[in-house]
């Protein structure tokens, strides 16, 4: 470097890092400002001369097309506004699933590599390092086309108690039917839950300020299956079993958990659980071995240490990683559409596109859906973060 | 004086040598265990052994057409070998293989020589060789610029596609993504937000979409008249989407370099760029080394969806395979299969080459 | 911007090619290649090889199209495209002909920019019912699992089907055809519909073929067609007379091994397709063999369909409704003259 003779009082106006900052921020600005322009007159001119339509007008036509699976009603004389809706409940229903799945045998497995059992150990890893490499679409064909497809046909379903079904075609509950009368036993679910909450803050508040422990599980229980079944009998049980039964070709009434449904569900719950097994691992090896023996020393089994000194502790880790986890479940989850399990990618940027032509639209609300879903995964994990970081300062 | 003569060492108790005390302790230390683990030694033993007669001794190895699979029991792995050729290197002349094959090489020799050569040569040679691979090996592998036979991008595939695509797309989000993590980390609000709209976008939206918007909505961006190849559509994108990603493990790398290194390098009168690229860099791609490795792994596996926009990487080159009139015995146990052990392989070595890496970075001591 | 935008496109793109506004025949000729949208998998029409040897009736069309402009058919690029781009595709400019099982339908045409050149395959959507069920009719059909191979019309004829008859079903869609066979096969539906000629493929891939039948009912007209660009009226015409050209040579008797013979002895109508009497290449701006090629290189349309999906193909297809008109078909070429 130069010397310098003599330092300026002022730099110089390009060397102000202010007004630096401000005009690297312009440039940025005029450039994105460019770009947009652009891309945007670009689309114009092409769609005009393509005779693309645009707008979203589409989304209140009828959209003449079946799907398989819906939570809320639906047939081919609905608008393709209404597929829209369908499919984004179906994305968030394999979603939740695979998600809570995912975390049970992440979790399982992750402590699975700590047993004493040689076998399960090894197993543990095996699992691990199996489904973690293998690219998600194949496992998805390998449940849909090898594991589920092997089920018996309709006219041999394995069966319980002629109540439950289980065949090719999917798996067959028995429904429960609302008659008047069920808003009364819904209320009391709902009591139930506000109820635990806060018993469950009590029992804390209890615990922190005397000592004293108070069965907290085991009153929640209660309360969960006992209001309600209160309630049921007080409003002479406002509900009927609606039971499958085999009619013509398939099982006709009650409720059916289609088997892209179990199959997608089940390809994420591996692949995810792997990865979160992995953060599970990782998490439990930060805790300093320190901490294991101090608790020995304390006395604890072995089984108190796993639950009230190291998993606690080894969260700090896990969840973050759990975040990152969840959302790219969401976002595998678009791999449905290679076996028709009629989530929004699949009813939405498959058939809808394909029938209305509209690519920008399409292909921009899906992707704003996919966003918002994660921001809230973000947002809800962020402060279950915020919540395990305080426990540790405590 | 008298020297000192140890006895000789006692050996272990014998209930806690030899293969018993290892089998009570490790497979039977408790009934509930003991029960988990002969059910796994029970599922074993009944799965095993029709597996390795299917997979191996019933199978079908040779010959070249569906006709030559005439053990029904077993799996037909005539199909696998006649396809391939396709499976690894699509349709590409068979003539002209040696390009891909030293474009391979030389992502392999970039690799190993910026592990192994000496700092100074590593900065001069290695890294802008690295940074200008994916580039030179279009050139060559396009051969229309530099006088070779020319062959269109729809030639391209299986395989070896998948490689490039992956190899291509993370060469060129390292600068990008380094970017994008420095402009997450600036002073300056606009450039601040923009850079995180631009990862929070990439990273949140799935990747097919991603590559719908690529094989749909990109021609429509640009002028009308001018096409760009459907192969390079997909890899801007999935540049953009790597970008994201190393732009977060980038951004944690940043956290990790003590607060000192930034001072030090400040104190010393060095500017943004000589502190950044001199002091921070380095740094940043060490701590940064496994996360890089896994976000590579992801985005190779990743490349199998583009299946579903209808490019021949190597799944979709099965799909192929499995609906040839000639071929449409059902064979897509043994496709499938085969795509799955490939992978299964490049991505097991991968994550092993990180985790050696993790573990010579960690130099604290835990435990 | 446009400029800028293409400046960095073609910094970008090796492969970048301005669609000239010359016309497609003058950059075929100039570039020395037919560019061709193809399917990326669909037995018998248009498929790959394990050499990478693309072959089918789809592809056919590109063949006799590069024969009949170039006098070599292998002088095809093909670009297999799924569904979703076809149409993108030929605006764009990236393909000279799309040849890609694509219905002919009032909207394509209209509304797109795009041009039916001709019909090179009758089609209908059909049913096939495993052979156990014992049901004879579509109409049989109430509350049925459907696998449907994802098309662009598939579910809406179906769903039209099945409402206008008054009968519940389940849809099951899938993406590919071997997805969708998969499915039919592991029972998971009662019945499969696709394309007909695609029933016939899905069939042989069952492990038991004889295990499943196809029913009689049609449900739909899916006529199939190579399609190009609207307003460039002279490669309108030459993929048009290109294909009419296969269709006329089996009605007048010509196939590859009598190409030669017709040229040099044939009746005057023989002739005047074969090029060497007339001057029917000249009308197009293409050589004058350009139908001797098409013939002598691809074969006439029977060649073409047995060898893809005919007797001569494991599909087995009969010709049915792809038949010469005076067969009982709609093959029907208007004359050479």
């Amino acid at each position: 470097m130069s010397e310098k003779p003599q330092v300026k009082s002022s730099p110089s106006f390009f060397n102000n890092p202010r007004n630096r900052s401000l005009i690297y921020q312009f440039l940025l600005l005029a450039g994105l400002v460019y770009f947009f322009y652009g891309i945007i007159t670009n689309t114009l001119a092409n769609m005009e001369a393509r005779g693309i339509k645009s707008g979203y007008d589409f989304l209140f036509t009828t959209a003449g097309f079946d799907i398989l699976m819906s939570l809320i009603p639906y047939d081919a004389t609905y608008s393709y506004g209404r597929t829209f809706i369908v499919g984004l409940l179906n994305t968030i229903l394999v979603s939740t699933i695979g998600i809570v799945l995912a975390t049970i045998v992440g979790f399982l497995m992750g402590v699975a590599h700590f047993s004493k059992n040689w076998l399960i150990r090894k197993l543990a890893v095996a699992y691990i390092e199996t489904f973690r490499n293998i690219p998600l679409l194949l496992q998805i064909f390998f449940w849909y086309f090898a594991v589920l497809a092997t089920l018996p046909s309709a006219r041999q379903s394995l069966s319980i108690g002629e109540a439950i079904f289980l065949n090719v075609r999917g798996l067959y509950l028995p429904g429960l039917i609302a008659e008047s009368g069920a808003g009364f036993v819904y209320t009391a679910i709902g009591l139930a839950f506000t109820a635990i909450f806060f018993l469950a803050r009590w029992a804390r508040k209890r615990q922190n300020d005397t000592g004293q422990q108070f069965p907290v599980f085991l009153t929640s229980l209660g309360i969960l299956f006992g209001l309600p079944l209160i309630a049921l009998l007080l409003s002479g049980i406002p509900f009927v079993w609606d039971f499958p039964a085999l009619k013509g070709f398939n099982f006709r009434g009650g409720i059916t958990v289609i088997p892209e449904l179990m199959a997608l569900a089940l390809a994420l719950t591996v692949y995810t659980g792997a990865f979160i097994a992995e953060a599970v691992r990782a998490g439990v090896q930060a805790v300093p071995h320190g901490q294991t023996e101090a608790a020995r020393s304390l006395g604890l089994k072995e089984s108190r240490i796993m639950k009230l000194i190291i998993v606690p502790q080894a969260m700090r880790v896990i969840v973050p990683l759990l975040n990152s986890e969840y959302q790219s479940l969401v976002k595998n989850s678009t791999l449905a559409t290679a076996i028709g399990y009629p989530d929004l990618f699949t009813v939405f940027v498959g058939t809808t596109l394909n029938q209305t032509g509209q690519a920008i639209e399409i292909v921009f609300m899906t992707m704003a859906v996919y966003f918002v879903i994660n921001m809230t995964i973000s947002f809800v994990m962020n402060r279950f973060n915020a919540s395990v970081e305080l426990a540790e300062r405590n | 004086m008298k020297e000192f003569t140890p006895l000789p060492d006692k050996p272990a108790p014998n209930d806690v040598v030899g293969i018993i005390p290892w089998l009570k302790d490790n497979l039977f230390p408790t009934p509930l265990n003991s029960l988990v683990t002969l059910a796994i030694i029970a599922f074993f033993v009944t799965v095993i052994p029709p597996l390795f007669d299917w997979l191996f001794f019933s199978a079908n190895w040779s010959g070249t057409t569906q006709a030559a699979c005439t053990n029904k029991d077993g799996a037909c792995w005539v199909f696998v070998i006649a396809w391939s050729k396709q499976f690894f290197y699509g349709s590409y002349p068979v003539e002209e293989l040696w390009r891909i094959n030293t474009c391979l090489l030389a992502l392999v020799a970039i690799i190993v020589a910026s592990f192994k050569l000496h700092k100074d040569l590593r900065n001069k040679i290695a890294i802008p060789l690295f940074l200008l691979l994916p580039f030179l090996s279009i050139i060559l592998l396009d051969g229309s610029l530099i006088g070779l036979e020319y062959v269109a991008t729809d030639y391209w595939g299986g395989f070896t596609l998948n490689v490039m695509l992956a190899a291509a797309s993370i060469i060129v989000a390292f600068p990008l993504s380094f970017l994008w993590a420095l402009g997450r980390r600036s002073d300056m609000p606009f450039i601040r937000s923009v850079s995180v709209i631009l990862i929070e976008f990439f990273r949140g939206v799935p990747v097919l979409a991603l590559f719908f918007m690529g094989s749909v909505m990109l021609p429509l961006f640009f002028p009308e008249g001018t096409n760009v190849d459907k192969l390079l559509r997909v890899w801007i994108v999935l540049t953009l989407f790597m970008s994201g990603y190393m732009a977060e493990v980038f951004r944690g790398g940043f956290q990790a370099v003590p607060n000192g290194q930034y001072e030090a390098a400040d104190s010393l009168g060095l500017g943004f760029w000589q502190k950044t690229l001199l002091i921070i860099l380095p740094q940043v791609i060490k701590i940064s080394m496994p996360n890089i490795l896994a976000t590579f792994v992801m985005l190779f596996k990743n490349t199998t969806f583009l299946l579903i926009i209808g490019i021949f990487e190597m799944l979709s080159t099965t799909q192929t395979a499995l609906t040839n009139s000639n071929w449409l015995g059902g064979h897509s146990t043994e496709g499938y299969l085969f795509v799955a052990v490939v992978f299964w392989i490049c991505c097991f070595s991968m994550s092993m080459i990180s985790s050696s890496i993790e573990r010579k970075l960690d130099t604290s001591h835990k435990n | 911007m446009k400029q800028l935008t293409s400046v960095i496109a073609t910094g970008l793109a090796l492969s970048l090619s301005l669609s000239a506004q010359a016309g497609t025949l003058e950059d075929v000729q100039k570039r020395g290649n037919v560019s061709c949208g193809v399917s990326t998998g669909l037995a018998g029409f248009s498929q790959k090889d394990e050499n990478g040897v693309w072959s089918g009736l789809d592809v056919d069309v590109c063949r006799a199209v590069a024969a009949a402009v170039l006098g070599d058919a292998s002088k095809v690029q093909y670009k297999p495209l799924t569904a979703k781009e076809r149409f993108t595709a030929l605006q764009s400019g990236e393909i000279d002909i799309l040849s890609r099982n694509t219905t002919w339908t009032h909207t394509r045409d209209t509304s797109l920019g795009l041009n039916f050149a001709g019909v090179n395959y009758y089609d209908g959507q059909g049913f096939m019912v495993s052979k156990a069920l014992g049901v004879k009719s579509a109409l049989e059909l109430d509350g049925a699992a459907v696998c449907i191979q994802a098309g662009t019309t598939t579910e809406l004829n179906l769903a039209d089907y099945f409402r206008a008859n008054g009968l519940t079903y389940n849809a099951i869609t899938f993406d590919t055809s071997d997805q969708t066979r998969a499915g039919f096969e592991s029972g998971r539906c009662d019945v499969l519909t696709s394309d007909q000629s695609q029933l016939y493929a899905l069939r042989i891939g069952l492990s038991d073929p004889s295990s499943a039948i196809v029913l009689p009912e049609v449900i739909s007209k899916e006529p199939l067609g190579p399609v190009v660009s609207q307003g460039d009226d002279a490669w309108f015409n030459i993929v048009r007379w290109s294909l009419m050209a296969m269709v006329e040579a089996e009605f007048l008797g010509i196939d590859s091994a009598s190409a030669d013979k017709a040229k040099a002895e044939g009746n005057p109508s023989q002739k005047r397709l074969m090029g060497s009497e007339g001057d029917s290449g000249a009308k197009m701006g293409i050589p004058a063999e350009w139908g001797y090629n098409i013939v002598k290189q691809v074969g006439n349309y029977a060649e073409s369909f047995e060898r893809n999906v005919g007797a001569g193909s494991p599909l087995k297809i009969a010709r049915g409704l792809n038949a010469q008109w005076n067969e009982g078909g709609l093959m029907y070429s208007s004359p050479v003259r």
